[in-house]
């Protein structure tokens, strides 16, 4: 594995990880549809 | 601004005339503050969204999650600024949501109410009217649902309740968008005017008026303070109801409070709160009986007659749960091809695609695989659901836009009752079959906090959306001919053994009896094609947003984790598979203790879906290049199509004869699904159909996502909840899946 390989992959994985992080934590998930209207979904 | 500072900045005086207390500013001048109160299902969200449209803006109400809807706009020259209060059925502060409108409306004030009242159930919300005028904000009330009630062939005197009640009455429809207009003019002319239309002060009768009078009286004398900060009338009700918060606040109470209620106590009662309550609810009942006339009808009304059956005392839990196994049954039998076309779409042209592209730009040989075997075998086994997770949404939203799903509450609340729960903690939990966040974000409806942590406890053993793509793969791969039923028992099993831990945790954690709660059971309805849409889409499209965000995100990490370290000739020495092997042991006894199960299963803690995405990645071999056999993009695009064509009768046939899905031969299925679906081909290398059934049984079981995980943390404010959750379900899950097993096997199902 080249240096290039280990950049790109690295790159990915940050993007990766950026992605779950957002997704997963910062917006508590997603809502699936019910009880939105209730006020659910960790909306901020 | 001092008059003396005005003549200095020689400011004309009518500009600069500083409105005095009391004193309002003309209309045109001023944003008017309308908050818009209502009964849950008055139409109140419908009728918002009709005259706000574009203009609603969403958010939180402060320090809490329960959304607020707000819209600012320009009508007839003047700025109206609305505000969404949650649907509530009174004022009082037992939940949430009775709480943030209370409080917004004592504290806020707003200009005036719109009180969205369901003609269609008149009696019932005017229950909240009746507390809504002791606030003696001006008020226009919305008469909604009109139409429907005319339709029913109700009179309601229009005139007569707004002379009775001292306020403008506006009959609506918000579905059909008539009576916007003028329900608008009314708010804008009582903002012009609010001492001309404060509401009428109800009379609660003589016991109670003297006793509230006496209130009065010493808080004049000994707390003018107090009857300034609030509304008189609501603070006057609420001390002699004895509602704490207030108490706490005012700190006015012991003995003055005892002295003005001793005579009423006597007479009526020591729950105050009971004996008001009893008096707004004759008002209610005495206004209705004074201004709505219903049709004498000479035959039971069709909810009736529906549901004396569902609701009946025997037949009404084999009716829900046979109309469960139907849903199930369609779900499987429509979307089945679909699903298939997709998956044989995802490993054929655009794996094909993704490989041309990345080659046509000379990317690294391993960035290729991970385009194929990480992002589309993990994301895109997960698509493949798609068109389940849809056809199951339809279902779901058709069975609780006709009235079905408060029935469904309805009948379970004996069992519910036998938990030490009744059977609104159920609402929460059938919404967990959808998704289990959101059910748990619902559970704030509950009143009291036992029923709360309790419901939570339970919602995640729902059978979720993410969990049917992976017992759709298993049911594909070994139970074809009988999916829609081990569908329908992986379900039932879910709502089970959810009464069967409600009653151990009654009996250890949660001790005490279910308090009593009457529940609403709305009118059967047709749902509309169109807001069966909406909402499925609504409920659907989640579970594509997550395929593109976090399961797109944990298919690249578990490629990784199965390629490293790099070069690593076989998975199983990669580190997901070294964590696989380790607890693979503990997986023996049920059937699945092999490291590629194990550590799928390791993958789904962060969303259950992703148990299949990660299984995409394991189990599917690399295909041997073979460029000569490669179609060309327009044969591609053309089996595309005839494919889908082909899927669409399938799914056309399947529904249509009945429950057909076995109609259809289930050997040259089985071959022709191994083709296009080389997942399930390969599953049935691995594991037996007891094994499979046991692993998707572990999969319904085992711990609640990471999702549901901070929902939980969030609701709470705890971890304690979701600690229990962990260690309940993981035991819970091992033990069902080894009983499935080691039984099954005992009784000779195979091993």
């Amino acid at each position: 594995m080249g240096i290039s390989d280990m950049v790109i992959a690295v790159a990915i994985l940050a993007a990766a990880s950026y992605l779950l992080y957002i997704s997963l934590w910062k917006k508590k998930g997603n809502c699936c549809g019910y009880g939105c209207s209730g006020g659910g979904c960790g909306k901020k | 601004m001092t008059a003396e500072a005005l003549r200095k900045e020689n400011i004309p005086a009518a500009e600069a005339r500083v409105p005095q207390r009391g004193e309002l500013r003309p209309v045109e001048k001023r944003t008017i503050t309308v908050a818009v109160a209502g009964n849950p299902n008055a139409g109140k969200s419908t009728l918002i969204n009709a005259i706000a449209g574009s203009r609603l803006h969403v958010g939180n109400w402060p320090g809490v999650t329960v959304e607020k809807k707000e819209a600012s706009f320009e009508y007839a020259g003047a700025r109206i600024r609305l505000i969404d209060l949650p649907g509530t059925y009174s004022l009082s502060p037992y939940t949430q949501e009775e709480i943030i409108a209370r409080d917004y409306l004592v504290n806020e004030r707003p200009d005036l109410i719109i009180n969205v009242v369901d003609a269609t159930n008149l009696e019932r919300n005017l229950y909240l009217t009746v507390q809504l005028m002791d606030l003696g904000i001006p008020m226009v009330m919305a008469l909604n649902i009109f139409d429907e009630a005319q339709a029913k062939g109700y009179r309601i005197d229009v005139g007569g309740i707004e002379k009775m009640l001292g306020i403008a009455v506006i009959p609506t429809s918000a579905t059909k968008k008539s009576g916007l207009d003028e329900l608008l003019k009314s708010a804008i002319a009582t903002a012009k005017d609010p001492q001309g239309h404060l509401p009428q002060q109800l009379n609660y009768g003589e016991d109670i008026e003297m006793a509230a009078d006496f209130i009065a009286g010493e808080l004049i004398a000994g707390h003018p303070a107090l009857i300034e900060r609030y509304p008189r009338r609501w603070l006057l009700l609420k001390l002699m109801e004895g509602d704490g918060h207030v108490q706490k606040v005012t700190g006015f109470g012991g003995n003055l409070l005892e002295e003005a209620l001793r005579h009423l106590k006597r007479a009526h009662g020591e729950d105050i709160e009971a004996v008001m309550a009893e008096a707004r609810y004759a008002l209610a009942t005495g206004l209705t009986r004074e201004v709505l006339q219903k049709p004498e009808l000479p035959k039971t009304e069709l909810t009736e007659k529906i549901d004396r059956v569902v609701l009946h005392r025997v037949f009404g839990i084999p009716i829900f749960l046979a109309a469960m196994w139907i849903m199930f049954k369609l779900t499987f039998d429509l979307s089945k091809p679909f699903a298939d076309w997709i998956g044989a779409m995802i490993s054929g042209p655009f794996k094909r695609l993704a490989e041309a592209l990345l080659g046509a730009i000379h990317a690294p040989a391993w960035t290729v695989s991970l385009a194929t075997d990480g992002v589309i075998a993990g994301t895109g086994n997960v698509l493949v659901f798609v068109p389940m997770i849809f056809a199951m949404m339809f279902f779901i939203t058709f069975l609780e836009g006709s009235g079905y799903m408060a029935r469904a509450a309805f009948v379970m609340d004996r069992a519910m009752h036998s938990i030490g729960l009744h059977g609104k903690s159920f609402i929460p939990m059938l919404l967990g079959v959808g998704c289990n966040v959101p059910a748990i974000y619902a559970t704030r409806t509950l009143e009291n906090p036992r029923d709360k942590a309790l419901t939570a406890l339970l919602v995640p053993l729902m059978s979720c959306g993410a969990r049917l793509p992976v017992y759709v793969v298993f049911i594909g791969a070994f139970f074809p001919k009988h999916g829609g039923s081990v569908l329908w028992s992986l379900y039932m099993m879910g709502i089970l053994l959810a009464i069967g831990m409600g009653f151990v945790f009654k009996k250890t954690l949660f001790k005490g009896e279910a308090p009593m709660f009457i529940m609403e059971l709305p009118p059967y309805r047709m749902p509309s094609l169109r807001s069966l849409l909406i909402h499925t889409w609504e409920k659907g499209k989640h579970f594509l947003i997550k395929a593109g965000t976090y399961i797109l995100a944990v298919s690249i990490m578990v490629w990784f984790l199965l390629n490293l370290p790099w070069g690593v000739e076989h998975k199983k020495d990669s580190y997901l598979g070294q964590v696989g092997a380790i607890v693979a042991p503990a997986l023996k006894p049920l059937g699945f203790g092999t490291w590629e199960a194990s550590s799928s299963l390791i993958a789904g803690l962060v969303a259950k879906e992703i148990v299949v995405g990660t299984m995409g990645e394991i189990y599917l071999k690399k295909e041997a290049a073979n460029e000569a056999a490669k179609p060309s993009l327009g044969e591609e695009l053309k089996e595309v199509g005839s494919s889908f064509l082909k899927a669409a009768g399938e799914s056309a046939a399947n529904i249509t004869s009945t429950f057909g899905i076995t109609s259809i031969s289930a050997e040259e299925d089985a071959a022709k699904a191994a083709e296009r679906s080389p997942l399930r081909a390969e599953l049935k290398n691995q594991f037996t159909p007891l094994a499979a059934y046991a692993f998707i049984t572990f999969v319904l079981l085992y711990m609640p996502c990471v999702v549901a995980a901070v929902a939980m943390v969030q609701e709470f404010g705890t971890w304690k909840w979701y600690g229990i959750a962990f260690g309940y379900q993981m035991f819970l899950a091992w033990g069902v899946a080894c009983l499935v097993f080691q039984g099954g096997k005992l009784i000779g199902l195979g091993g």
